[in-house]
């Protein structure tokens, strides 16, 4: 393998050295404004190169397979100037077994994509030929190759393949976008409900609702979860606890969020979009469990930060970040949650999301796409509206969780959720 | 480089053919508290050909530049496959250009130490502030791109892009309170624009830790004056992207609701792109199309005049070309962006917009905003309350919100004191291509009745 002559290559000066080499080709076909608009293919190659001198870490990269001695050079140079490190490279373990390959995949060629787009249009178009569709399929090959220089080394392969369909709908002045997408590892996916899922977010927006400024019931579709996750994302990220830049910093054991709320870490779900057998440090993926019964139990490491925070790696390096989120399931119907709300807003997507304070828990968005409900009915859509809240208050209120979990596009798991009292501008 | 491009558009057998490839090379430092975090260099050679058959694009991009005419094959016969209508691109006169930057301070030249110690002041300063601040995240990150192009119609262009950024971040705690403040800095002139913040770091820091005192915004409807910086925002989310035309060209309905001609605003405003203004972050020669840039009002006093085009949309709508086609990186095709867009300037004086203001909210800097093309978001570092013609209290968690059929009408003031924004780290997002650098501009504007969310 090409990444062991690297780390070979890196030992003659480096104390220690890991390298990853991926390559990926993808095949997509779109359709802009109904209209089949673009067929590309794609080839990349790249490869990581981390060092260990003196102590001190550097990193590169490169697109070029041919560079090797140039990307030794230059990474040795960057780590004269790098960080202490607090870490060895990890000895080779044996992964848990996780499916992220499907042979079929390869076999998926463009004529196909056409269809199977076409398809999903031609069901959003007999629901409403005035809506103006995008909509396209993807498909990926990807592998990688990692060496280390305590002896470990392994390549893996994997495959991916998506779709989705968005539309918009003008009337006069009035701009409505919806639509629904999925992606994963596998050939194997019901695009037809991809659609009829897109119908049923347009249907739901077919009237306009005022909805009144206040505090009201708020339930979290899958689809815009991303709304309580990001907080928890950034939260039990270990070197934001390390740093203290995380308000769980030092809340291990303690209860935040209400009881009936748990969610774990699981890169090991078969076929889902951020799952694997290693990290890009070369440690075996695990299953994390983040917040068991609204007591948060463990926070999410890399090598270095572990090193730091005198703890082992988890499995999500480098960075800290979480690989597939899951959140367990409720037991309250999605009709029953809407039946038990007097007035309140059923949210599917946001805009805004992320611009303020995240790490804080604060959010302060517009509902791009959002329901009123009045005396346990769907009425319309909202518009002009903010939704504003935090999400560690919003999750100590939780009046209710659904029953059945859905994907959030491949990497979030999740049922939908029903806070109680959250803040509603509306003009 | 020339020679094998132009040879392997030979093999293109389709209406139109273009092929661009590009050389990035990267280093970057970033300390988190008191270490360092990252340091790291990179080096990326990718290319993208695009194809054109019968009004459908062909893309093929790789990282191997070995075999340019399997990849100019592969794109022409991703066009053909798909291709059944009719093409459609407007006419530019075939270019023979090469751009040569040079910078004050070239940081291709600069040794990795210097960079982290130039930081590593800003992070110190930090550090030292007060007591309050429990950690820090200040970056520097350098681009330098050379670009090649050519097209089937013989324009060949040769560019270079260079980009040095600074990010400076404290992050003050009080118990479970935790609060940012943030500067930033970005240019193509050299590396002597992340030098001498020291000022910058020292106010990034006393706002985190004054942030960690001021009360949430109560949410409600608000008169809102926007400094330059949030104008330039504003300007952007507002407007700017519902001008980009590829939302428009093929969309009868969005045709009748951007008719030229149609007003949008008092007056005294006028919004303008403008890819040729000299040094700033949009500031473009030729655009990823070969187009030349231009400046391009979209508002002027108060009327859409006009809009951003690539060279298909300019062509589909029958309007001209304005050197607005980008694209992020070297395997992204070039879509319909912005470069450097700005509310002129108008008359008022700052004072005045404030004077008679009986509650309202000062809002500065940006974090971001976001757009559906109706409604639109954006994010202030920072705010103050306005107390009867008085600025007062400093208030944080400030997100705007506006609906571009009302919101622009409701601009009541335009201050005389246009300023663009310092750049940064972040971008323009759109399509899959995220951190597009653009430029931001504007005066301070007052704005009435906008939607700022909160509780009560």
């Amino acid at each position: 393998m090409i990444v062991e002559k690297i780390v070979e290559k890196a030992m003659k000066k480096a104390q220690g050295a890991s390298a990853v080499l991926r390559r990926i080709k993808s095949d997509d076909i779109a359709f802009e404004n109904d209209k089949l608009k673009s067929a590309k293919s794609s080839q990349s190659t790249a490869i990581n190169l981390r060092v260990i001198l003196d102590g001190k870490e550097g990193s590169s990269q490169t697109t070029d397979i041919n560079d090797i001695d140039g990307l030794v050079e230059r990474t040795l140079e960057v780590a004269e100037f790098g960080s202490k490190v607090h870490f060895d490279f990890p000895p080779f373990q044996e992964a848990p077994e996780v499916k992220v390959y499907d042979e079929s995949v390869n076999d998926v060629n463009k004529d196909e994509m056409v269809n199977t787009s076409q398809e999903m249009m031609d069901i959003v178009k007999s629901y409403n030929s005035d809506i103006l569709l995008h909509s396209g399929v993807e498909k990926s090959v990807r592998s990688a190759e990692y060496a280390n220089s305590s002896g470990c080394q392994f390549s893996m392969q994997g495959t991916g393949f998506g779709m989705y369909v968005y539309g918009s709908w003008i009337r006069g002045t009035d701009i409505l976008h919806a639509g629904h997408g999925f992606s994963w590892r596998k050939r194997e996916v019901d695009h037809k409900a991809i659609a009829e899922k897109a119908v049923e977010f347009f249907r739901m927006a077919e009237n306009t609702a005022k909805i009144s400024s206040g505090e009201m019931s708020v339930i979290f579709l899958p689809q815009s979860i991303d709304v309580l996750l990001l907080a928890l994302r950034m939260g039990f990220n270990g070197k934001n606890v390390f740093l203290g830049a995380s308000p769980l910093a030092g809340k291990l054991g303690q209860k935040i969020t209400d009881e009936r709320f748990s969610l774990t870490d699981d890169p090991l779900i078969d076929y889902a979009d951020n799952s694997g057998p290693y990290d890009s440090e070369g440690v075996t993926h695990q299953r994390t469990p983040l917040i068991e019964n609204g007591t948060a139990v463990n926070f999410l490491y890399d090598l270095e930060t572990a090193g730091k925070a005198g703890t082992k790696s988890t499995g999500n390096g480098p960075g800290c970040n979480p690989s597939n989120l899951v959140i367990d399931t409720g037991n309250t119907s999605y009709e029953q949650m809407i039946k038990d709300t007097k007035e309140g807003l059923i949210v599917n997507s946001v805009i805004g999301l992320g611009q303020g304070n995240p790490i804080s828990g604060e959010f302060s968005v517009n509902v791009q796409l959002g329901y009123k409900i009045e005396n346990g009915e769907v009425v319309g859509r909202v518009k002009d509206t903010m939704l504003a809240g935090n999400t560690y208050h919003a999750l100590n209120n939780i009046e209710s969780i659904g029953d059945k979990t859905e994907w959030n596009y491949g990497g979030v798991l999740t049922p939908t959720i029903k806070i109680k009292n959250l803040s509603i501008i509306s003009k | 480089m020339r020679q094998q491009m132009e040879e392997a558009l030979l093999k293109s057998d389709v209406e139109y053919a273009e092929i661009r490839i590009e050389d990035e090379s990267k280093s970057w430092a970033n300390f988190r508290g008191v270490a360092l975090d990252s340091v790291g260099s990179s080096k990326t050679v990718g290319g993208m050909v695009r194809a054109l058959y019968k009004g459908a694009w062909g893309y093929a991009d790789f990282n191997d530049l070995k075999n340019l005419k399997v990849r100019v094959k592969e794109a022409c016969e991703s066009a053909k496959l798909i291709g059944k209508d009719k093409s459609k691109l407007a006419r530019v006169e075939p270019v023979q250009h090469m751009t040569r930057f040079l910078l004050e301070k070239d940081f291709r030249n600069i040794p990795l130490s210097e960079k982290i110690s130039v930081i590593q002041e800003y992070n110190d300063i930090l550090l030292n502030y007060h007591e309050k601040i429990e950690t820090t995240n200040v970056m520097y990150r350098d681009s330098f791109r050379k670009i090649w192009y050519a097209n089937t119609e013989g324009t060949y262009i040769e560019d270079e892009r260079p980009y040095a950024t600074a990010y400076i971040s404290a992050t003050a705690k009080d118990g479970d309170n935790i609060q940012p403040g943030r500067e930033s800095i970005g240019s193509s002139a050299g590396f002597q624009v992340v030098e001498g913040l020291h000022e910058k770091a020292e106010k990034a820091a006393k706002r985190a830790v004054d942030l960690l005192a001021a009360p949430p915004v109560k949410g409600g409807k608000y008169t809102v004056v926007t400094n330059p910086r949030l104008t330039g925002v504003f300007a952007h989310e507002a407007f700017g992207h519902l001008s980009e035309s590829d939302f428009v060209y093929e969309n009868e309905r969005m045709k009748e609701i951007m008719v030229l001609g149609r007003r949008f605003g008092p007056n005294n405003l006028n919004i303008i792109d403008d890819g040729s203004f000299p040094d700033q972050q949009g500031t473009l020669k030729y655009d990823d199309e070969g187009v030349k840039t231009r400046q391009n009002y979209l508002i002027k006093d108060g009327i859409l005049v006009g809009r951003l085009h690539s060279r298909e949309t300019a062509a589909t709508m029958g309007e001209s070309v304005t050197g607005n086609a980008r694209a992020l990186a070297y395997h992204n095709e070039p879509i319909v962006r912005m470069t450097n867009t700005y509310i002129n300037k108008g008359q008022s004086a700052f004072d005045d917009m404030i004077k008679d203001v009986k509650l309202g909210i000062y809002a500065l800097d940006m974090i971001g905003g976001q757009t559906t093309m109706e409604m639109f978001t954006f994010s202030a570092g920072y705010a103050y309350m306005i107390r009867d013609g008085q600025i007062c209290e400093l208030i944080r968690d400030v997100v705007l919100t506006g609906n571009v059929f009302n919101t622009l009408m409701n601009i009541d003031m335009i201050g005389d004191d246009l300023q663009w924004a310092p750049g940064g780290p972040g971008g323009c997002g759109k399509g899959g291509q995220s951190g597009l650098t653009v430029g931001i501009g504007g005066p301070h504007i007052r704005i009435q009745d906008v939607v700022v969310g909160g509780r009560q």
